[in-house]
């Protein structure tokens, strides 16, 4: 599917300069684990790569997250365009260990069932934003930040798919996790509005990032869990943010915080999540992040948190 | 993770430490402290010798007498950063109009300015808080 959404943008290089663009180094953030620029777990107004009102810019992303019993991969790919419009797909794949879904079977079964296969969930995000007006980093004579608006579509491939025990057996048809954890539906669209500005030489001469984003979503667990509840199947919106302090021209530290509105709650039940991260970028081409990220509870995991890596490469 | 919920707070305190830090006693202008006329007229010289030489951008200055330009810039760059001096030139919405200049040309303009400041010796700091001042001429410049 990525394959088939960006061949048709190749096209679009010959229009303009195709390089990773001449913005000022570290402006263009990193692509966060949905694929869209901004932090590591939340959007940012400014479009992501380097480029100018003349210029298109291409990037591809790996990241990983490790949380225990569950692990997070992701890949993805984005095209920018002339500042204004930036376009993303990215594949996430969420491990769940043999443990877990044994633990599961075990509290379905009454402890009957106590053996299970590991699984997965994959789910597909296409985003785009599209920045409306104000310019967050050369506008240093007001507090205006750049607005944008952006949406995330999202698909879980594996709503229904069922969980199998290591004789092969299938308890469940057709009932993946996240059905099986209550929610609605496979499929949903995340709204978003980011407010993010630049502080030339604030604090004590650094540069300060300050982001807010406010999401208009029915996601559980980023979609991961599937969208909406039975019960309570009404978008809400969260809220995200981060601070971040370039402390040298290649290296950013921050924190970031994104709230989840517990739709489905019992196992599943969500909390806020936080991260503190520090990015490198060398060059233009290339940025590498590590991060701290506390999810809170996952089902069957109270209190889970992990490290973050991710490689965003322009061009 | 307790520990972890620190963190947004230890970055607040950080940055507490760095702000009081910046209020410090004495009152120089940023420009007294990175050296005044000196340090600005070098990092405009070699960022004007750059410029010129530039594939891209070097054209926009044929003609232009690069000592004209450089005390120009060094004038303005004084008066913004809180030097003595008064810029009476042409504004730069006038000295730019009718040239179209791109975004993608400011960009590279920008660089080579950030690019000097480096080479002559500034601090990052002391980039930073120059940038800060300069940021705003985008809009007096480009696509005009």
């Amino acid at each position: 599917m990525i394959k088939r959404l960006l061949l048709p943008l190749l096209f679009l290089s010959p229009l303009a300069n195709a390089d990773s663009g001449s913005r000022l180094i570290a402006s263009g953030g990193i692509n966060g684990f949905e694929g869209t620029a901004g932090g590591g777990i939340t959007p940012w107004a400014f479009i992501g790569g380097y480029t100018s009102k003349e210029e298109v810019n291409y990037s591809a992303n790996v990241q990983y997250l490790s949380l225990n019993d569950y692990s997070l991969t992701t890949a993805g790919a984005g095209i920018s365009l002339f500042d204004r419009v930036e376009i993303s797909v990215q594949r996430q794949r969420l491990d769940i260990s043999a443990g877990l879904t044994s633990n599961v079977f075990a509290l379905l079964t009454d402890g009957a069932v106590t053996n299970a296969n590991s699984t997965t969930i994959e789910q597909d995000i296409v985003g785009a934003k599209v920045k409306l007006f104000g310019d967050g980093v050369f506008t240093q004579n007001s507090w205006a930040p750049q607005i944008a608006l952006g949406a995330q579509y999202k698909k879980n491939r594996d709503f229904d798919s069922s969980l199998s025990l290591p004789d092969g057996t299938v308890p469940l048809p057709e009932v993946g996790v996240p059905l099986l954890l209550g929610a609605k539906n496979d499929s949903g669209t995340d709204i978003y509005l980011s407010a993010t500005k630049l502080w030339l030489g604030t604090p004590s001469g650094y540069n300060l990032l300050t982001n807010l984003t406010a999401r208009y979503t029915k996601a559980n667990v980023f979609g991961l869990l599937g969208f909406g509840a039975e019960g309570n199947n009404n978008a809400e919106v969260e809220w995200e943010g981060s601070v971040a302090v370039l402390i040298s021209p290649t290296t950013a530290i921050g924190t970031e915080f994104r709230t989840q509105t517990n739709r489905l709650g019992g196992l599943a039940e969500e909390d806020t999540v936080i991260d503190a991260f520090i990015a490198y970028f060398p060059n233009k081409s290339i940025s590498i992040t590590a991060a701290y990220v506390d999810l809170g509870n996952l089902p069957l995991q109270e209190s889970t948190s992990g490290f973050y890596l991710t490689v965003n490469g322009n061009f | 993770m307790k520990l972890l919920k620190c963190i947004p707070i230890a970055v607040l305190a950080l940055l507490n430490i760095l702000l009081s830090g910046c209020a410090s006693t004495e009152k120089q202008s940023l420009y007294d402290e990175i050296g005044g006329h000196k340090t600005l007229n070098t990092v405009y010289g070699v960022a004007i010798t750059r410029i010129y030489t530039d594939p891209v951008i070097g054209h926009y200055f044929k003609g232009v007498p690069k000592k004209h330009l450089r005390d120009q810039l060094v004038l303005q760059t004084c008066e913004l950063i809180g030097g003595p001096c008064e810029y009476d030139g042409k504004t730069m919405l006038e000295s730019h109009k009718g040239l179209n200049i791109k975004e993608r040309e400011f960009y590279i303009l920008v660089e080579y300015v950030q690019g000097a400041m480096r080479d002559v010796g500034l601090t990052y700091q002391q980039e930073n808080r120059i940038l800060k001042k300069l940021a705003p001429i985008k809009y007096e410049t480009v696509y005009l």
